[in-house]
C-alpha cells in the first residue's frame, strides 16, 4: 500500500531522515516507535506532503506522490491524523468532521460518512453541536481520528493518538483503531506508547536518527532486547 | 497608564462609558444640537460608516487568513472605483438602455458598475497576490512568516498602483455622475439617495459575506485555512488557492466600497489613502481581525467623525477617526469585539 524507499527530509536546512525505508501492507496496521527527536512525525509530515522529500521516494497505491500537493495526496485517499489534537476550536463537532469530508463531492456521500463516524465514537453523536473547544482530550482525539475517517481513506495515518490520555480512553481508542482495520482500512500508527502500539499492530518498525534501527514482526519486536533497552525501559512485558 | 492599574474588562467599559458619556454632553451642549441635524449626522454617519467598514472588513479577512496586514488596500478602493467609473462612461454612451429601461436605467447602469468593481477587483486581488505576494513566502512558513516583508510590500505596492492609477486616469479629480433619482429629504437636509443606497448596498455586502463564510462550503473551507494551514492542507483544502480566494474576496469588497462612495463624492487617485487610514482605525475599534467588528468600528468612527464635525468643530473632520483610535487603544486595547487571543474567523 504504502512504501517509501530512502527517503531524506527535514525541515529549513536541518536534515532530520537520512534514508528511511518502510513499507506497510494492505490492511494491516504497522507501528512506527522511536523516541523523541528521532524522526517519527518528520515521515508522517513527508509522506502527507506538509515537508517536501530531498530525496527518496515515497510511493502509495502504486503511485508515486511525494512531489504532490498535501490536499491530493487526501485525494488519493491518504489521510493524516495530526499529533496534539489540532481541531478547529471555534467550530461545532459537526463543522469539524464537514471539514474532514471537505473533498467529497455529493452530500450524501458526506452525510453517509457522518453516520459511519459516529457509529464508530458515539459520543462524538452526542456532542455533534458543541463547539470543539469545550471537548475532553478523549473526545477531541476521537474527533481527529473521526475527522480523517470522513473522506473515506484508503489509509490513515495516526500521529501519537494515546498522547495525554487516560489508561481506559486509549484501549477504548486502541479498540476502535483495530475495527477501522477490520473495515478495510490500512493503518500506520506512530507511538511513543510502545507497549500498546506493538500489542495492536501486525508489524513494527522502530527508527533511530532518521533511519529505520530495527523492524519486524510486532510480537518479536515486544521480546527484541534493543527495542526493550530503548524504548521500553529494560522490564519484560507480559503478553498473553 | 490604565494597563497597570489592572482595571479588568469592566473596569474598561465603565471607564469607556464616561468616556461617550462626556463626548455625548459635549454634543448636546452645542448650538446646533436639534433633533433635525441630528437626523442627518445619523444618515452621513452610518453612510460614510459602511465605507470604513468595508474597507476594514477586508482588512480583517486578509489579517486573519494571511496573518498579514494589508497596507494597499486602500488603492483597490480608489481603483475599484475608477472600474466602476470606467463601466459607467461605456454604458452611458449606450442608449439602448434608456430606449429598454427608460424608467430605471440610471440604477440599472449603477448595479452593473458596482458588479463591475466587485469582480474585476476580484479578479485584481487574486493576480497581485499571486504576482505580488506569493513568490515572497517562497523561501517557505508562508505567510506568518514572510509577513514583514509582505507588509513592506504592501506599502511599494500602494505607491505603485497609484501611480499607475495616475498615469491611466490623471490626477483630476472626477465626477460620478450616476443618475439615481432626486435627493431627499432627511432632518431638513437635502441628502442625495446615494446616501441610503451606501448603506443599504454595505450592510447587504456585508451580510453576503457572513452567510458566505457560514452557510457555503467554500465558506467552511475559508475559516478553516483562517483557523490552521497545516491543519487545511490534511483534509484536503488546497490552501494556495484559497488564499487567493481570501484576498480577491477582500479586494472585491474593497472595489464596491469605491464605486458606493464614487456618485456622493468624487473619484480622484488620491482618495484611497485616507479611507485605508479610517479603515484602518475602523478596524481597531470593531476588535482587529473580527469581521463583524469591522462593520461595527466603521458604523462608531463614521457616526463620531460626522458627529464631531457637526457639532464640535468642522475644520479637523480627519481627525477625529484617529482620535477615537487612540482612546480605544488606551481603555479597552482589544477593539469592541475583540479577544486577547488571536481568534479566527
Amino acid at each position: 500500500m504504502l512504501k517509501i524507499d530512502q527517503l531524506v527530509s527535514g525541515y529549513g536546512t536541518v536534515q532530520i531522515l537520512n534514508g528511511a525505508n518502510m513499507k506497510v501492507d494492505n490492511q494491516s496496521i504497522v507501528a512506527l516507535l522511536g523516541g523523541n527527536g528521532t524522526g517519527k512525525s518528520t515521515i508522517l509530515k513527508a509522506t502527507s506532503g506538509l515537508i517536501r522529500a530531498w530525496k527518496g521516494s515515497i510511493e502509495f497505491d502504486g503511485e508515486q506522490i511525494h512531489n504532490l500537493p498535501p490536499h491530493e495526496i487526501v485525494g488519493r485517499g491518504l489521510v493524516q491524523v495530526t499529533q496534539g489534537k489540532d481541531v478547529f476550536p471555534a467550530m461545532s463537532v459537526t463543522e469539524n468532521l464537514r471539514l474532514g469530508g471537505f473533498i467529497l463531492k455529493t452530500k450524501k456521500q458526506l452525510n453517509d460518512n457522518l453516520e459511519k463516524v459516529f457509529n464508530y465514537f458515539p459520543r462524538l453523536n452526542e456532542r455533534k453541536d458543541q463547539l470543539a473547544a469545550t471537548l475532553s482530550g478523549g473526545e477531541l482525539q476521537m474527533l481527529c481520528i473521526g475527522r480523517g475517517l470522513m473522506s473515506n481513506p484508503k489509509m490513515i495515518m495516526l500521529d501519537e493518538p494515546s498522547a495525554a490520555l487516560a489508561p481506559q480512553i486509549v484501549l477504548d481508542i486502541f479498540k476502535n483503531i483495530n475495527r477501522i482495520r477490520k473495515d478495510g482500512l490500512t493503518v500506520l500508527i506512530v507511538e511513543q506508547n510502545v507497549r500498546m502500539a506493538l500489542l495492536l499492530a501486525d508489524y513494527g518498525y522502530v527508527i533511530k536518527d532518521g533511519v529505520i534501527n530495527v523492524e519486524g514482526d510486532s510480537k518479536k519486536l515486544m521480546y527484541d532486547e534493543s527495542v526493550k533497552e530503548s524504548y521500553l525501559g529494560g522490564t519484560k512485558v507480559n503478553v498473553q | 497608564m490604565f494597563n497597570k492599574l489592572r482595571i479588568g474588562k469592566k473596569g474598561e467599559n465603565i471607564i469607556f462609558s464616561v468616556f461617550v458619556l462626556i463626548y455625548i454632553a459635549w454634543c448636546v451642549n452645542s448650538p446646533d444640537m436639534n433633533i433635525e441635524s441630528l437626523k442627518s449626522v445619523l444618515t452621513i454617519g452610518l453612510s460614510v460608516g459602511i465605507i470604513y467598514g468595508l474597507v476594514a472588513l477586508g482588512i480583517s479577512l486578509i489579517y486573519t487568513g494571511l496573518d498579514v496586514v494589508n497596507f494597499s488596500h486602500g488603492e483597490f478602493f480608489m481603483i475599484g472605483a475608477f472600474a466602476g467609473l470606467t463601466m459607467f462612461n461605456v454604458l452611458g454612451d449606450q442608449d439602448w438602455i434608456f430606449n429598454v429601461f427608460p424608467d430605471a436605467y440610471g440604477w440599472i447602469i449603477y448595479v452593473v458598475c458596482l458588479f463591475t468593481a466587485f469582480v474585476s477587483m476580484g479578479l485584481f486581488g487574486v493576480f497581485i497576490e499571486r504576482v505580488f505576494l506569493r513568490p515572497l513566502t517562497k523561501k517557505g512558513g508562508g505567510y506568518t512568516v514572510a509577513g514583514m516583508g509582505i507588509i513592506i510590500c504592501g506599502f511599494g505596492l500602494s505607491v505603485v498602483l497609484i501611480n499607475v492609477a495616475y498615469l491611466i486616469w490623471n490626477p483630476v479629480a472626477k465626477p460620478f455622475p450616476a443618475e439615481l433619482g432626486l435627493p431627499m429629504e432627511i432632518g431638513g437636509l437635502f441628502l442625495p439617495i446615494t446616501y441610503i443606497w451606501m448603506i443599504i448596498v454595505g450592510l447587504g455586502v456585508a451580510a453576503g459575506l457572513w452567510f458566505f463564510l457560514n452557510k457555503t462550503k467554500m465558506g467552511l473551507g475559508i475559516r478553516a485555512v483562517a483557523f490552521s494551514k497545516d491543519v487545511s492542507n490534511l483534509v484536503g483544502i488546497n490552501v494556495p488557492l484559497y488564499i487567493s480566494i481570501i484576498f480577491g474576496i477582500a479586494c472585491a469588497i474593497a472595489g464596491i466600497g469605491g464605486t458606493l462612495v464614487g456618485p456622493t463624492y468624487q473619484v480622484v487617485v488620491f482618495m484611497g489613502y485616507i479611507i485605508l487610514m479610517k479603515a484602518f482605525a475602523a478596524a481597531v475599534v470593531g476588535g482587529f481581525g473580527n469581521l463583524p467588528g469591522a462593520i461595527v468600528g466603521g458604523f462608531t468612527v463614521g457616526i463620531f467623525e460626522t458627529a464631531s464635525s457637526f457639532y464640535i468643530s468642522g475644520s479637523h473632520k480627519d481627525l477625529y477617526a484617529f482620535l477615537l483610535m487612540i482612546v480605544v487603544l488606551m481603555i479597552k486595547p482589544t477593539g469592541f469585539f475583540g479577544t486577547q487571543v488571536k481568534m479566527k474567523a
